[in-house]
């Protein structure tokens, strides 16, 4: 049998991750990345279709606190993440499928080790129980 | 490698409703103040990866203000208007602009000529200072063939009074020679414009077909009392305090000169300031005496800059305040003391008209007494250029600068009203746009008048306070080096990263110019859809989003100047009525879903 690899979803700021490197040069790097102008951007509804289509997991990058280019757009988005948490543990999700990181890294070159560290974590997990 | 693009959709758009971010509009000369903040925050976080933008930068800010690098010690206008002002301190836009201006002006001195034809007008501008230097910038990068008649051998004008602990004297030098030689302006030094047989004429005979006079301010004015000129203005030990700056900038006075010296300052201005820290650091016991009380925020209040009266504070430099001079004593020749009763009132409704209480008198004894209530124009060739009315003013239209008395003449700097360096440059720009339209036979005045609205604070949880500016510690700068310590590149981005851009987008565009967008995406309601709900307007960090009525109905509304396209609205809007036009995320999602 082969190993299990989880998929995962990763959304990350523009404003934050990533900026100073050219984005042909980061994309063959990283899996399923999707890039947004602001943490903010990231619908509700995206998330739950991530999970629908296949995906184990979604991780999303945003700024650190304080430093959102538009004023407040990751707390936001961090409110948002801790509702839809519950929301996930309500249908018998994991909650902890679904995560947020406010930092910064103007290389990218944190994004896909940030990717590895929550595919290792998602691993212990198993594939997500569908119906 | 990081690359910032100015041309195309990432170009600046002059905004149709003057519509401008609070720093942009009180900057006199409207300098993309967020568009650059914005770029330093999104440098590379090592310096040598960094150089190459900061040069960017450099090269963008100096297009529109070639002496970007000197604003960057001496100006900070920006910072009174910032929104972040009253939610934990403006952002500290001078030093920003001064850790580009650091790199820039080593830079400046391989910075290649404008291309520019000059198959133009000849232009003859009076005078080398700020107003000068930036009419004769504007007007050759315009095609006309310029050249600065500077009645010394240097460029600069008043620039060259600010002490050098404040200003480094490399910084300026740079700064206004390398300008003249990249915008390729033409100089003649000692040239003293009204002395002599060099007059207006002459220089109109020459083939100038414009005139432009920024000559400044070169006269002190003297010590008056109840509207009477106070005696002893020429005795030993008198000076004035302009006089004795351009002095100590020429080097013509020793260290430890006023060593021993008891010095009293008269005046409550920034020059006067500038001239009391010059003395202590010339060894003087140092008194500065003004008609102005404390409370800055009085009508009476002193009017220099609070971190100036801070910094002579921590130097060791007493202030006494409202009290005016109503004699000056001496011994012999030499200076002795002064009289000074107690200034109840310094303004009333007729401006300008200080009251006294003369039983409440002090006297204080001094060695030198520095005079520095002010400086006005050289009257007399001003007189014999025919450029005052009948009531001895200077007849000018502050509209267009130019002269009421004679038709290719303008006027600005200093010489027509006192004010900031960047006022100055002001004028400049003002001067050479109305000389444009006198040579090309334009209608001076139409569409000149511009005013601007501006952002209100945007609401955020949580508003970051100022960081420290470190100075070196008053016993340590008793010299003429820097005392400021500027920002290194970590300090720059996080303190750039704090700015609110609360500006509208199409004066910004810094992150269409960095690849972060292709272009401004737009907001667009379908009002048909829209319940008129207004969680809209609560996602709405800017006031962007507004509910009116419409039809007697009422629906939701997008102000376009406002909205930053963040999104939040849209994906908030419970009924699908919101969404960006030219926004490429929802492509990108079905895309990646696609491959799952």
């Amino acid at each position: 049998m082969e190993a299990y690899v989880p998929k995962l979803v990763c959304f990350s700021c523009d404003f934050g991750w990533g900026y100073v490197t050219a984005h042909d040069i980061l994309a063959p790097q990283i899996d399923n990345w999707i890039r947004v102008t602001c943490s903010s951007k990231v619908d509700s509804a995206y998330i739950f279709e991530a999970f629908e289509e296949g995906a184990d997991g979604v991780l999303i990058l945003g700024c650190p606190e304080g430093r959102c280019h538009f004023e407040d757009g990751n707390f936001r988005t961090e409110k948002k993440i801790y509702l839809l948490q519950k929301v996930l543990e309500a249908y018998g999700i994991e909650g902890f499928r679904l995560r947020m990181i406010l930092s910064n890294n103007p290389g990218g070159e944190d994004i896909p080790k940030r990717i590895e560290e929550m595919k290792k974590a998602l691993g212990k997990l198993g594939p997500m129980k569908r119906r | 490698m990081w690359q910032s693009i100015r041309n195309g959709t990432a170009a600046v758009e002059e905004a149709v409703r003057q519509f401008l971010p609070p720093c942009q509009a009180q900057c006199p000369i409207n300098e993309d103040i967020q568009r650059t903040n914005v770029l330093i925050s999104l440098l590379p976080e090592h310096p040598e990866d960094a150089e190459e933008g900061i040069i960017q930068i450099g090269d963008y800010l100096f297009e529109k203000n070639p002496l970007f690098t000197v604003c960057g010690y001496v100006c900070g206008l920006c910072e009174l208007a910032c929104n972040y002002r009253s939610k934990g301190g403006a952002i500290k836009r001078r030093l920003l602009k001064r850790f580009i201006g650091d790199t820039y002006t080593d830079y400046l001195d391989n910075k290649e000529e404008f291309d520019i034809k000059k198959h133009k007008a000849n232009v003859a501008v009076v005078g080398g200072g700020p107003a000068g230097l930036f009419c004769a910038y504007d007007l050759s990068i315009r095609g006309y063939r310029v050249t600065i008649f500077e009645a010394s051998d240097r460029l600069g004008g008043a620039l060259w009074l600010i002490p050098r602990y404040r200003l480094p004297e490399k910084v300026l030098e740079f700064a206004v020679e390398n300008m003249v030689r990249i915008a390729r302006i033409d100089v003649k030094y000692d040239a003293k414009v009204g002395e002599g047989k060099l007059t207006l004429e002459r220089i109109t005979d020459e083939g100038f077909d414009a005139i432009f006079i920024a000559k400044g301010t070169p006269t002190p004015r003297t010590l008056f009392f109840a509207d009477e000129q106070v005696e002893g203005q020429d005795l030993s030990g008198v000076m004035y305090g302009h006089t004795f700056l351009y002095e100590v900038s020429h080097g013509n006075i020793p260290s430890h000169y006023f060593q021993g010296k008891k010095v009293t300052v008269i005046g409550g201005g920034n020059v006067a300031f500038d001239v009391a820290r010059t003395v202590r650091r010339l060894g003087g016991d140092t008194t500065v005496l003004c008609l102005e009380c404390e409370d800055k925020d009085s009508p009476d209040g002193i009017p220099a800059d609070s971190e100036e009266i801070r910094g002579a504070w921590q130097e060791g430099i007493r202030i006494i305040y409202s009290r005016g001079v109503s004699r000056i004593f001496g011994e012999g020749e030499r200076l002795k003391g002064i009289d000074c009763p107690r200034c109840t009132s310094v303004f009333d409704e007729s401006g300008f008209n200080p009251q006294f209480d003369t039983s409440d008198c002090m006297s204080l004894a001094g060695d030198i007494l520095i005079i520095t209530v002010g400086q006005g124009p050289d009257k007399t060739s001003l007189k014999k250029d025919d450029l005052l009315d009948k009531m001895g003013r200077l007849a000018v239209d502050p509209l267009t600068l130019q002269s009421l008395k004679r038709e290719n003449v303008f006027i600005g700097g200093d010489l027509r009203r006192i004010g900031f360096m960047a006022e100055a440059m002001k004028d400049g720009l003002t001067g050479a746009e109305s000389i444009v339209r006198y040579l090309s036979g334009q209608d001076l005045k139409e569409g000149r008048k511009r005013d601007y609205e501006v952002q209100d604070t945007p609401l955020k949880r949580l508003y970051l306070t100022e960081p420290e500016v470190l100075w070196v510690p008053p016993e340590k700068r008793m010299h003429f080096q820097l005392y400021e310590r500027g920002f290194t590149l970590r300090e720059a981005v996080e303190e750039a990263k704090r700015c609110l851009c609360c500006g509208p987008c199409v004066s910004c565009k810094a992150c269409v110019s960095l690849g972060i967008q292709e272009s401004l995406p737009l907001v667009e309601v379908t009002q048909d859809r829209c319940c008129g709900c207004g969680i809209c307007v609560s996602a709405c960090f800017y006031g962007a989003a507004q509910i009116r009525i419409v039809d007697g109905r009422l629906v939701s509304t997008i102000d376009t100047f406002k909205c930053k396209s963040c999104g939040m609205c849209v994906e908030t809007c419970p009924s699908g009525a919101r969404r960006l036009i030219g926004d490429k995320t929802e492509n990108e999602v079905r895309e990646v879903y696609a491959s799952l």
